[in-house]
């Protein structure tokens, strides 16, 4: 009796959640996937079933790949940085840094902030003529640069802002796990006569794998799905070299109207992202069972 | 006992949300009363100020009805916005948009049509309004648009250094590229830094302003229909993007200029000249600097300007009440009777008895370039274009190397032109 109530309890709790999530997840995910097999637009002119040619088109699409390539690109620029610099701002603060906390703030608060009062003023610090940037750089003599505007550098400055603003996260995992690692292996080591940099990769980095493989993890999924930073920054220019996947997908379905097709890609790309998760899932078990 | 109640009192308002919840979310276009008009507009800054006070006025008229605004960020967030509320039913009662969009959104039947003699009742009558911006306001016969003024994009110059330099008449005769270049040089000389500022980088819009302001002065046009191939004149599209491409040669004009940037080096007396929509003139006005406005100078033989209209349209609603449509007819024709204060806001009034009402002729710079809208030039008709859409982001994407002087202008043209192509190939969505 009692053992049915809380079962009961339980559903009535979980209830609210299921619903929302069915009527706001499931369902329109379902809907999409039936989407993406038609010519649906936004005003229901060519709708009907079209078989694969979304698909057939999305795949013979060059702007499709253009911004798909733009999306992996900009996934290993920042996920490498992100994953390496946390690691070392968490090990120097973890060095016992005097006013540690306020190393921990500086590197955890821009975190905190929307994408659009991040991107305000990275624009403003990247602007061509008023900038910071080119201020300090003018200084030094050198040429100013176009950071958002110059097809070479726009994506290295989208990586900037995004580890500025995001890297705050996984250093505090880091911290986190830092401080979870028992001292006593520590003194052992150092009684055993290993100086710091042998402690770091026998004992540290070691320790620290479970948390590096969820950051990785965690990482990669967002890099991919990148796009209000973009969007703001740079609208996908300059000549579309930082268009993301997510933005075309946005552009085909918002401002081109076409349904079918936009949720063609989106299914496309939930492939890859699937693929992928699966992927680093094998990586990390064969990791763990090593 | 109270764990139990709380718990119990815990679900039934879970429920009650969820339940609240779903009903707002399906309950259709909540009963509002047939007085009270939704109207949607996308004017922020100077002109959202005007426009509040506008609607105010209206609204202390006591006609019979109450508007209340809804302003939107401008771009693709408004217009995305405006086009699922009325593929949705549920639209506003009235609202603004450029004329450069109707294309894209009356072929749906995202919009629907005014009704003329419903208008001639208003007071609102074809011959109140610019030949050119009332065709504009058409889609295939029918009117769906009402304008509200003509914006386009216009010259600015600073009235001492011009007359330092010596340059204006010249500014004001001048019919040609070269001449133009000599009088920024100029201008160049007497501020000791740029001669024009031009904001360009990182904003379509502003490329394509000038772009195809230039473009329709050498009598080229630019057909798009779908289904065909795109009509253009590719030589004159690359005599005019060299053009622009010399002028921005960092001595004339700054390579890397900024909407921010080139304003303010106007407004600081760092250059002479200003390429810029007439909605700026409130900034430089504020700014108390010596500043006079002027269509941009025919250059290339044929007289011709850029311009968008803002206009009022009726998104399409499931349910329409008439008595409310009745409404926004009179309260169009009351802010258009008005729309001298929408004027001082730099746009030139679409309604003519505003228009040449010597209210409207006395003020300065506006009156200079009141007659812009005789030969006003809007975007190609097709559904994509228009202001604030894709097809100025293909612009950019395709000619900001050639602006900065990176890329060849010919083979910026044609990247703009492929990708105009594949979008008239593919089957229209609206």
């Amino acid at each position: 009796m009692r053992k049915r109530d809380e079962t009961l309890a339980g559903w009535a709790f979980a209830t609210p959640f299921a619903v929302l999530f069915v009527l706001f997840l499931v369902v329109p995910a379902v809907y999409g996937l039936y989407l993406s097999f038609t010519g649906e637009t936004l005003t229901g002119a060519g709708s009907g079933l079209i078989g694969f040619a979304n698909y057939g088109e999305a795949l013979t699409d060059p702007d499709m790949w253009k911004s798909l390539g733009n999306t992996l690109w900009f996934t290993v620029l920042s996920t490498i940085p992100l994953v390496v610099l946390s690691l070392a701002l968490a090990l120097l603060v973890n060095l016992g840094l005097p006013g540690r906390w306020l190393w921990r703030l500086s590197f955890f608060m821009p975190y905190l902030l929307a994408s659009t009062v991040v991107v305000m003023f990275w624009s403003w610090m990247y602007n061509p003529t008023l900038g910071l940037i080119n201020g300090v750089l003018a200084k030094f003599g050198a040429a100013p640069v176009a950071w958002l505007q110059d097809p070479k550098v726009a994506m290295l400055s989208v990586v900037i802002t995004t580890l500025w603003w995001t890297i705050g996260f996984n250093f505090l995992l880091y911290l986190a796990a830092l401080q979870n690692i028992p001292e006593q292996q520590f003194e052992a080591a150092a009684i055993d006569g290993a100086g710091k940099w042998r402690q770091l990769f026998s004992i540290v980095i070691p320790q620290l794998t479970p948390t590096t493989m969820l950051i990785l993890t965690l990482q990669i999924l967002a890099s991919l799905k990148v796009f209000d930073q973009i969007y703001m920054l740079t609208n996908g220019g300059p000549a579309g070299k930082t268009r993301s996947i997510v933005q075309y997908i946005y552009e085909s379905g918002f401002t081109g109207y076409r349904f079918g097709y936009s949720s063609a890609i989106s299914y496309l790309f939930f492939a890859l992202i699937v693929v992928v998760s699966l992927a680093q899932y094998k990586l990390i078990n064969r990791r763990s069972a090593a | 006992m109270t764990e139990d109640f709380s718990r119990r009192s815990l679900l039934r308002a879970a429920a009650a949300l969820a339940g609240g919840g779903l009903l707002v979310g399906c309950a259709p276009g909540a009963s509002r009363s047939t007085t009270d008009l939704s109207y949607w507009h996308l004017l922020t800054g100077g002109d959202g100020t005007v426009m509040a006070g506008l609607v105010d006025a209206v609204n202390a008229a006591n006609l019979g009805f109450h508007t209340s605004q809804t302003v939107l960020a401008w771009g693709p967030p408004y217009y995305t916005k405006l086009a699922m509320a009325s593929a949705g039913g549920r639209a506003p009662d009235v609202a603004i948009m450029h004329a450069s969009r109707i294309a894209g959104y009356a072929p749906g039947g995202l919009l629907e049509p005014w009704d003329l003699d419903l208008l001639a009742e208003a007071g609102l009558h074809e011959s109140d309004f610019p030949a050119r911006v009332w065709e504009k306001c058409q889609y295939d016969g029918k009117l769906y648009a009402i304008a509200l003024d003509t914006h386009p994009f216009v010259l600015y110059y600073n009235t001492d250094h011009a007359e330092k330099a010596g340059v204006t008449d010249a500014l004001h005769s001048l019919k040609s590229p070269e001449e133009f270049t000599e009088v920024a040089t100029k201008l160049q000389a007497v501020t000791g830094k740029h001669g024009l500022s031009y904001g360009y980088l990182g904003d379509g819009s502003q490329m394509w302003r000038l772009f195809y302001t230039l473009y329709r002065q050498t009598g080229a046009d630019m057909k798009l229909v779908p289904g065909q191939r795109a009509e253009v004149d590719k030589d004159a599209a690359v005599q005019v993007l060299t053009f622009i491409r010399s002028l921005l040669n960092d001595k004339i004009a700054s390579r890397s200029g900024d909407g921010g940037t080139a304003t303010s080096e106007f407004l600081h007396g760092e250059s002479g000249l200003f390429f810029g929509g007439v909605w700026e003139l409130p900034v430089l006005k504020d700014a108390k600097m010596p500043v006079d406005a002027l269509p941009i100078p025919t250059m290339f033989g044929t007289q011709a300007a850029y311009a968008d209209s803002h206009t009022f349209v009726l998104p399409r609603q499931s349910k329409v009440s008439p008595e409310r449509r009745k409404h926004v007819y009179t309260m169009v024709a009351e802010l258009l009777k008005r729309s001298v204060k929408w004027a001082g806001g730099g746009h030139i009034p679409a309604y003519q008895p505003v228009a040449t009402s010597a209210e409207y002729q006395a003020l300065k710079p506006q009156s200079n370039y009141a007659g812009i809208p005789a030969y006003v030039n809007y975007d190609p008709q097709v559904w994509f274009s228009g202001a604030g859409s894709d097809f100025q982001n293909y612009f950019a994407e395709n000619v900001q190397n050639v602006y900065l002087g990176n890329g060849d202008p010919g083979a910026g043209f044609d990247g703009f032109v492929a990708r105009l192509n594949k979008l008239l190939d593919r089957p229209q969505p609206v």
